[in-house]
């Protein structure tokens, strides 16, 4: 830490992200007692882990973690939840920051109750993001059944005529349209980057069809299927005809550890295949499924244990090498792919129902870099620069990491940023 | 793989490799991309994945002796696709260099050939011995006639009248062209035969090893009747015509080979017109012979233009080394010399037809001289690997 510099002007941090590790940094730092404004720019928090069934290696649901989390947020007086609101510049040094974050409208104000009558009325829809796209919603919305805080969003989409309606269906006088965008200004001593990852654009890795195929889809695509709040009620089918699917492959390293995509190994996408081969094999006892891999990368006694036991599987097949080659089935919709097994020597072609591409994680700042004086490495995550301090980077932002690791690391980066404030 | 193997892996390979354009080879982390991008590898230990391996651990038997790298046209598709930037297609053409350079003979040669400081020696021998040549021609024709009647033979081979005339024999003797060329030609033709025994029983050899043909034995009739089944496919440029990422290449590579194959029949006629018919040239612009050698000429100097154009165009798709730029450039200055000589000579501008004439013998020997070492061999090994998937029924 350096010395020279003046005492910190304020005692505030700032934390932009509200996913998992956003909201482990803002309560680690509350709980010490700093004030902490937590900016989101979804209409609710909770990030990537919302949008999960199942956490691994443990295959439990992420209210689990997200919960206990809200709850503590709820108790705590120190932090300020911004949703809807996104940095649109920092300016000054650390210690002395003005955040300018610009919120937009809801129009939902605190009096909503998720009862859901504006929903029933409203007959704009939009598509649901949040599914990825597989489905539609209505312009009137609750971002997800585990949206923190728990309020319906009018979408600006929304028909005229459907704003009255809404308006009359709110018992709570919830729904205000006058609502408008607010630019605020905050001063903050430390600034910590939570801003997360989107799933790699799969329509960009030509050779793995995405797009061209209906049944090939990602992995958070079946995430979302699989999961009880998704598209498909929890239900795996296939998007073509609705199909049970009877095999299943996956194509690992969909964009990672690939230079002309992504260069990084994502981390994450070898236990979300595993992961997935579990929701798999509970809904379909009779389906096949197929994993084509390069490494599969399962590091710790935990995930090491959680890869045995599926070896263990008879439905379960590992094959070494990576699907480099699709094509569609005339009339049927099945996906034929090509791979070589390098432990045999030979070409594979598989006909399956389904193929599953294992696509990785791209920062955030990979595609929109915030207004502020962060490096980035050429992937576009945050290089941390802890002999300037002020600003840090954590979870996603920072690296491809779990749950774990990035919550671990949020936790650090909390520390940090305290540090800045106490500068000692 | 059931019995244990031990890798006895060739530092020195390694080394040689990265140096004949597969600098990459070690990115590879065998993902098999390539393997299934690759669109004439076969179903059945499809390459290049198990060549990156091999070539990553210095398993130099495993790729010198693999007729598999022959079969791989270089389209460039596998490393398109590569995540890896291992570039497979850039590392196969190094196999492929090493191969030849390991199978011919004398390897002194073989490795000067390769070597850009030894070229001002290989350029000066022939350039040197042509001069002498010249000069006996032009000065000592009373000597030389006197020598040739000691054995009955004529010296000169020029028309009658011929100091009114341009004719290269006035300034070279075709007797020492021919004198020059046979033996060089033959012993090009000895080394090629030796390496070849060698070059196809060593990839049987591999082949039985690695599973990759239902054959045990090599039957030569058989293998021969392979040969002619696949001249076909080589003449109608098939196989190279399915890659994909370097489709352009396909057309001057077709025109520069049947350009040689229209100059091999020039030569072959011009011989038995000299030498039987005894009717010495410049022959008429009307002769067919003419027209076959002005289009192949032409198809040469275009081929060849080309194929620089293409290399200099995309520097970064493909690693273009010495031994490339060796043998295109050769091949172009091999077409553009002989028109130049022959356009001359229409133009009445003697001394400067020879002069280009001078240039085209030694472009003649250089490639004569050092086919067997050059990537101009891929003519015969690839032939001959082509030829022998198609016997030992790889598919």
């Amino acid at each position: 830490m350096t010395t020279d510099n003046l005492a910190p002007v304020s005692e505030s941090l700032m934390v932009v992200g509200g996913g998992i590790s956003g909201l482990t940094t803002a309560l680690e730092a509350a709980e010490v007692g700093y004030e902490v404004f937590l900016v989101e720019k979804e209409a609710s928090l909770g990030g990537r882990v919302s949008q999960l069934k199942h956490y691994f290696p443990k295959l439990c649901p992420p209210t689990c973690g997200l919960e206990i989390n809200y709850r503590r947020l709820k108790d705590n007086k120190k932090i300020k939840v911004f949703t809807m609101s996104e940095v649109q510049d920092v300016a000054g040094a650390a210690g002395d920051y003005t955040v300018t974050v610009k919120a937009s409208p809801r129009y939902v104000n605190e009096n909503c109750t998720a009862c859901g009558e504006c929903a029933k009325v409203c007959e704009t829809e939009i598509s649901n993001d949040f599914n990825f796209g597989m489905d539609r919603r209505k312009a009137a919305y609750l971002p997800h059944n585990m949206a923190f805080p728990m309020r319906y969003v009018m979408d600006p989409a929304m028909s005229t005529d459907d704003r009255d309606k809404v308006k009359e269906a709110c018992k709570y006088e919830a729904i205000d349209f006058d609502m408008e965008e607010k630019i605020i200004d905050l001063k903050v001593g430390a600034i910590v980057w939570n801003t997360g990852w989107t799933p790699y654009d799969a329509t960009k890795i030509d050779n793995l069809g995405f797009g061209r195929y209906q049944n090939i889809v990602t992995n958070m695509m079946l995430e979302r299927m699989a999961s009880l709040s998704g598209p498909t009620q929890g239900k795996i089918i296939r998007p073509s005809d609705d199909k049970s699917p009877e095999t299943i492959a996956f194509a690992q390293c969909a964009g990672s550890r690939d230079e002309n995509h992504l260069s990084y190994c994502s981390y994450i996408c070898c236990m979300a295949s595993l992961k997935h081969a579990t929701y798999i094999r509970a809904q379909y006892p009779d389906a096949k499924i197929h994993i084509y891999y390069i490494d599969l990368r399962t590091p710790g006694r935990k995930y090491e244990k959680f890869y045995a036991k599926l070896k263990e599987d008879e439905n379960v097949f590992f094959v070494k090498g990576k699907v480099a080659e699709v094509s569609e089935e005339a009339g049927s919709g099945n996906i034929n792919l090509v791979a070589e097994d390098t432990i045999t020597g030979e070409k594979v072609r598989q006909t399956v129902d389904m193929l599953v591409l294992a696509t990785g994680m791209q920062p955030n700042c990979a595609i929109d870099k915030p207004n502020a004086d962060l490096n980035y490495n050429a992937e576009g995550f945050i290089v941390n620069d802890f002999k300037k301090g002020g600003m840090f980077a954590a979870g996603c932002a920072n690296k491809p990491a779990d749950v774990v690791t990035s919550n671990q690391n949020a936790t650090g980066m909390a520390l940090k940023a305290i540090q800045t404030l106490v500068r000692r | 793989m059931t019995e244990k193997y031990l890798a006895q892996p060739d530092l020195g390979f390694i080394a040689q490799l990265r140096e004949l354009g597969g600098e990459t080879l070690k990115k590879c982390y065998q993902c098999a991309t390539c393997s299934v991008a690759c669109p004439i590898a076969p179903e059945d230990s499809p390459f290049p994945r198990k060549e990156m391996i091999a070539a990553s651990w210095g398993l130099k038997d495993r790729l010198i002796k693999n007729g598999d790298i022959w079969l791989c046209h270089q389209c460039g598709d596998c490393s398109d696709l590569c995540p890896r930037g291992a570039a497979p297609g850039d590392v196969l053409s190094a196999v492929r260099s090493a191969a030849i350079t390991e199978y011919a003979r004398p390897k002194a040669l073989a490795n000067a050939v390769n070597d850009p400081k030894k070229l001002p020696i290989l350029l000066a021998i022939p350039a040197i011995w042509f001069a002498i040549l010249a000069f006996v021609t032009m000065n000592a024709g009373e000597t030389m006639t006197k020598i040739f009647n000691v054995f009955g033979i004529a010296w000169s081979h020029a028309h009658e009248g011929a100091e009114h005339i341009i004719a290269q024999a006035n300034f070279f003797s075709t007797w020492f062209v021919d004198m020059t060329f046979v033996p060089i030609a033959t012993a090009a033709a000895i080394i090629f035969f030796l390496s070849l025994k060698n070059f196809l029983n060593d990839i049987h050899e591999n082949a039985v090893l690695e599973g990759k043909t239902d054959k045990t034995g090599l039957d030569y009739k058989e293998f021969f009747q392979a040969v002619i089944k696949v001249i076909p496919t080589v003449l109608k440029h098939d196989k190279f015509n399915e890659c994909e990422a370097n489709k352009d290449r396909a057309t001057p590579h077709l025109m520069v080979l049947y350009s040689f194959i229209g100059l091999f029949i020039v030569t072959g006629i011009g011989f038995v017109l000299l030498y039987i018919a005894q009717s010495p040239g410049p022959y008429s612009q009307l002769n067919p012979m003419k027209w076959l050698a002005n289009i192949s000429g032409v198809a040469l100097v275009i081929g060849g233009g080309l194929m620089i154009k293409n290399r200099l165009d995309k520097k970064d798709d493909q690693v273009t080394t010495y031994k490339d730029w060796f043998i295109i450039i050769l091949v172009f200055s091999l077409g553009l010399t002989g028109l130049l000589t022959e356009m001359a000579r229409l133009a009445h501008l003697a001394g400067i037809s020879y002069f280009f004439y001078y240039l085209h013998l030694i472009a003649i020997f250089e490639l004569f001289a050092f086919l067997p070492f050059s990537k101009m061999a891929h003519l015969v090994y690839r032939l001959t690997a082509m030829s022998y998937a198609e016997y030992g029924n790889r598919k």
